[in-house]
């Protein structure tokens, strides 16, 4: 199976301070990835890199098998930022134009894109609704359907599930399910360790580095534990797998 | 640089102040608020001044050349009161109740008459109006000295003394019925076109970097200079919208003179905004917060304001401080749109200023996109 994205000895250093340290990974074609870690892990800075938002220090970064970095890479990736990254004196629907314009969408596309992804989040009722008008949860609806609009072949999603009530988060994982059987790649962060149960691979980072990875269930019976907490915890202070 | 991409943002900032009152109020009123306020403070001759006549010429009324200089006082100007008593009239000025004294001699028109006949050894005290102002407001102060004068020239001319020289300056070359607000509305329209896109783009590009937008578009097909040529038409539009505004509204309430090409003008006034919007630009990354954006405006709107020639010319601004002015943009719109409006000057002779603002921009908006596309 192809890897969509491809990482090698990465480092990412600001000033003195190494946010990510000789990290090595690699996203399965058609998986959901999970990079797991506490804030300040580092996480965040992969996925800047991996979109081309910062420069590597050293060590090498592919994604769609095109080397970073690629201007080519933007047209098929979609991003969703920790920050909802919405304008919100626009309507739902301008919003999505808005993108879908700069992906170079044409209107027919982006009405019906439009269509099938309001439906998918259900907020059919707010296309014309201010963004700032709308409850925190319909925003972080809306932002997932601005990375979506352009039909991405990967997706990256930093902490999409921050501030997300347990509902929305339950079927926010449901939409992350279809999209992954519907063939796209999904690279997520989080530090809720609970949730990474959907994923199909993880990754444990802890200052800048890759500490574990693996299935949640091999995680979970490599550390002999029963939460993907514990079995972080358990990584955490021996600083490795056994 | 794809088009489609350039209208897609130009688009996104009119959808913004489209959804947004009080970016339009900010737009289009805020400005004419202003025009009108200096508009209406500034067209006013200075009125009613109260001063203190003390006429102590002893001519006979009929002869009594004082009277004559009193009656051809301008009364709009001057509101007339009299005193016997100097000491008396001071005090009047002392307490605030009235503006000046003026005081004949007592042997006024006995003095000026020996004069004109040849008698040269009238002491030159004899034969002066003695103005005793309260020059606290010299805006006050000048129009009655001026006042004066001008009662003096006309009275002496009346009794058939004219003066050894004239000067004429009733045929201008340009401007002949200019008013100080046909000077000062191109320099109203400039900062204020200046003032309100420094002050959007700083709001809409700390907005786009911290609220994410930034970075998402950054991770799209969007280029930099895409981005930053989007901001510019929509800018330099909402520029030239503000000044065809601004124009007819100083036109039907001032009657201000226009007499070159307006269209050239508002061209001016949105180059002026891409100007702003460059510089907005690269200010914006220097702001964590849109507070501290704001807290910049003084610093760019204050010297456009005071030292590009908006109510006083560059000429009167102490030579050392004049090359600040020549480093605002506004300077040189401000000189441009006020030869369009009242020297009727075309493109062929105002091309100097906008090569200078072409030049602000072309550097501006290459740091911009520069800056926006440097990664850590």
């Amino acid at each position: 199976m192809k890897d969509d994205v491809c990482i090698r000895d990465l480092e990412k250093s600001f000033g003195g301070f190494k946010a990510v340290n000789k990290l090595s990974l690699r996203v399965k074609h058609g998986e959901i990835y999970g990079l797991l870690g506490p804030n300040g892990a580092g996480k965040t800075t992969v996925i800047k890199i991996l979109c081309g938002l910062l420069r590597p220090s050293s060590g090498e970064a592919y994604v769609l098998d095109m080397k970073l970095p690629d201007p080519s890479v933007a047209p098929h990736v979609g991003y969703m930022p920790q920050e909802l990254a919405m304008y919100r004196g626009l309507t739902v629907h301008e919003n999505l134009a808005f993108y879908g314009e700069v992906f170079g969408l044409s209107k027919q596309q982006i009405d019906t894109r439009e269509q099938a992804l309001l439906k998918l989040i259900d907020l059919q009722a707010s296309r014309d609704t201010l963004v700032d008008q709308l409850s925190g949860g319909m925003q972080h609806r809306t932002s997932l359907a601005c990375a979506l609009l352009h039909e991405p072949q990967l997706l990256f999603l930093d902490e999409p599930t921050v501030g997300v009530d347990p509902d929305l988060r339950a079927s926010f994982w449901q939409y992350f399910e279809e999209l992954r059987d519907s063939g796209i790649t999904i690279l997520i962060t989080t530090h809720y360790m609970d949730e990474a149960r959907h994923c199909d691979r993880i990754g444990f980072m802890r200052e800048g580095r890759l500490i574990a990875e693996g299935s949640p269930q091999e995680l979970l019976e490599l550390t002999h534990t029963d939460s993907l907490e514990d079995a972080f915890l358990s990584y955490s202070r021996t600083g490795g797998p056994a | 640089m794809k088009v489609s991409r350039v209208f897609a943002v130009t688009k996104r900032v009119f959808w913004d102040i489209k959804n947004d009152r009080r970016t339009r109020v900010l737009i289009f009123v805020a400005p004419l608020l202003v025009m009108i306020l200096f508009g209406v403070a500034f067209t006013g001759n200075v009125k009613d001044v109260r001063v203190i006549v003390v006429n102590n010429d002893t001519a006979a009324a009929s002869s009594s050349l004082s009277d004559k200089i009193i009656s051809n006082f301008d009364t709009s100007t001057l509101n007339v009161a009299y005193s016997n008593s100097e000491s008396d009239a001071i005090g009047q000025v002392q307490n605030g109740s009235a503006y000046a004294v003026i005081a004949f001699p007592s042997t006024f028109t006995q003095s000026v008459e020996a004069r004109a006949s040849g008698q040269t050894s009238i002491p030159q005290e004899n034969v002066t109006v003695s103005i005793l102002a309260d020059k606290s407001n010299v805006n006050v102060a000048n129009p009655i000295i001026a006042a004066v004068n001008n009662a003096v020239v006309q009275t002496t001319q009346g009794q058939g003394h004219q003066p050894p020289v004239s000067v004429d300056s009733s045929n201008a070359i340009y401007g002949a019925n200019a008013q100080f607000i046909d000077t000062f509305v191109p320099g109203i329209v400039s900062v204020a076109v200046w003032q309100i896109t420094m002050l959007l783009t700083l709001i809409a590009f700390v907005g786009e970097r911290t609220s994410g937008t930034l970075s998402r578009l950054l991770a799209s097909p969007l280029k930099e200079s895409e981005l930053v040529t989007g901001y510019a038409v929509a800018f330099g539009a909402i520029g030239a919208a503000q000044s065809a505004v601004l124009l007819a509204v100083a036109v039907l309430l001032f009657h201000i003179t226009i007499v070159g090409n307006v269209f050239l003008s508002f061209g001016v006034i949105a180059l002026l905004a891409i100007v702003a919007e460059g510089l907005g630009i690269l200010l914006s990354s220097f702001a964590r917060r849109e507070a501290q954006a704001v807290q910049f405006l003084p610093f760019v709107v204050l010297p456009a304001f005071l030292l590009s020639g908006v109510f006083w010319p560059i000429e009167a601004i102490p030579e050392w401080l004049q090359p600040v002015s020549y480093l605002l943009p506004t300077t040189y719109a401000v000189e441009a749109v006020r030869s369009v409006n009242l020297r009727g000057w075309g493109l062929d002779k105002i091309y100097p200023d906008v090569v200078a603002l072409l030049i602000f921009a072309g550097v501006f908006l290459v740091l911009a996109t520069i800056l926006l596309r440097r990664r850590e």
